[in-house]
């Protein structure tokens, strides 16, 4: 049961990935290509924690407690290695997203656009 | 039209061959009681003897502190560097700047009703104090001066949206001041940073030679101070009116 609940739940952030790259790869507009961008990335940091999970009951949180010993927390406690990573990863996703928003405000504000297509045609490049 | 039809058949396809990997071959390990060797090593290491930086119980923490500290040390200067890269976008002339305060003291002063406000004043308090309580002792619990920080930002955009961008000015929150507050966090990061190096003769970042939690706390309390007025900085920037800032900007183009 609990194995059908994990295979679940790693599809639909699998799905969620695949779902961020299409929206990035077919919408236009760039705020929702911003809000694709983020959907990935979460769904990301949602595996990689995922993937530090195990099927023990009880599960702990990686905090030692004095009232356990230390062969107990080895035996039940979750993989923190996944969760130091992501750590970092948000921070970086927080900075990216921060830039991404201004530059598309300000090129909203320069040009009165924020669609691809019409961004193409303004820098000259060679879009459709 | 036939190409996103292509498009989504791929991409329906990628997902049919990811589930096959994934619930059948089991490629990523999912799902295991067993621990991996890596994280067996940091879950009886990471705080385990002597000598190391953190004494967190926590090992997330611990990890970071002991093993990755140079990691949080970059993290913050990509931070540093995507807030410098917001700000020298918006960035205006004294000229305009002149211009925006103009346009500004003719703008009327709209808010909320008094029902947001008084609940907003309630509410930003408690936010300001969870998020102290966050960045603190980020040093021994989860949590951070990144956590605490970004809890302080959304303090803030409270405060935007029910008062105005005038009513921080008036407070005292101006562009100059948290550039400073923000200068004054990096600052004291990178004296924590370097302070072993010239008082103890040791490495860079080799923080566990200052007396007690004092260069954790430091790190701690300067990451903070950084993100919160980072965060603040872009969004007062931000905050100018669309059509000021637009007048501004068409005046800048036409020269």
């Amino acid at each position: 049961m609990i194995d059908l609940l994990l295979a679940y739940i790693t599809l639909t952030l699998f799905g969620m990935v695949l779902l961020g790259i299409y929206g990035v790869v077919t919408r236009s507009n760039l705020i929702k290509k911003i809000i694709m961008l983020n959907i990935m990335g979460d769904a990301v940091n949602m595996l990689f924690i995922l993937i530090g999970y195990r099927i023990v009951f009880p599960v702990f949180p990686p905090i030692y407690e004095e009232h356990i010993t230390f062969e107990e927390f080895l035996s039940r406690a979750v993989d923190p290695t996944p969760q130091a990573l992501v750590l970092t990863a948000i921070v970086i996703g927080m900075a990216m997203n921060i830039l991404l928003a201004t530059y598309a405000i300000q090129f909203y504000r320069l040009h009165g656009t924020v669609d691809a297509r019409d961004i193409a045609e303004i820098i000259g490049g060679e879009g459709e | 039209m036939k190409r996103d039809v292509i498009v989504a058949v791929s991409f329906l396809l990628a997902f049919l061959f990811m589930a096959y990997a994934l619930v059948y071959a089991n490629v990523l390990g999912l799902g295991g009681a067993e621990l991996r060797p890596l994280g067996e090593f940091y879950l009886s290491h990471s705080f385990a003897h002597e000598g190391l930086t953190s004494h967190s119980p926590e090992v997330v923490t611990a990890i970071v502190w002991n093993y990755r500290g140079f990691d949080t040390l970059f993290e913050t200067f990509v931070f540093f560097l995507a807030i410098m890269g917001a700000f020298s976008v918006l960035r205006l002339t004294d000229e305009q700047e002149k211009l925006v305060k103009e346009l500004e003291a003719r703008e009327p002063h709209r808010q909320m009703d008094l029902i947001v406000r008084a609940i907003t004043k309630l509410v930003v308090i408690m936010i300001v104090a969870i998020s102290a309580s966050i960045a603190l002792h980020g040093h021994l619990t989860p949590g951070g001066g990144f956590q605490g920080g970004s809890a302080m930002a959304v303090a803030s955009l409270l405060l935007f949206a029910a008062f105005s961008k005038f009513t921080l000015e008036r407070k005292g929150l101006t562009v100059k001041h948290t550039v400073s507050a923000y200068a004054l966090g990096l600052a004291l990061i990178l004296a924590t940073v370097l302070a072993p190096v010239f008082l103890y003769g040791g490495k860079v970042l080799e923080i566990n030679l200052l007396p007690g939690e004092m260069g954790l706390f430091n790190l701690d309390v300067g990451e903070y101070l950084a993100v919160t007025f980072g965060f603040l900085t872009v969004f007062l920037v931000l905050g100018v009116s669309e059509w000021i800032f637009k007048t501004v900007l068409r005046g800048e183009v036409n020269d």
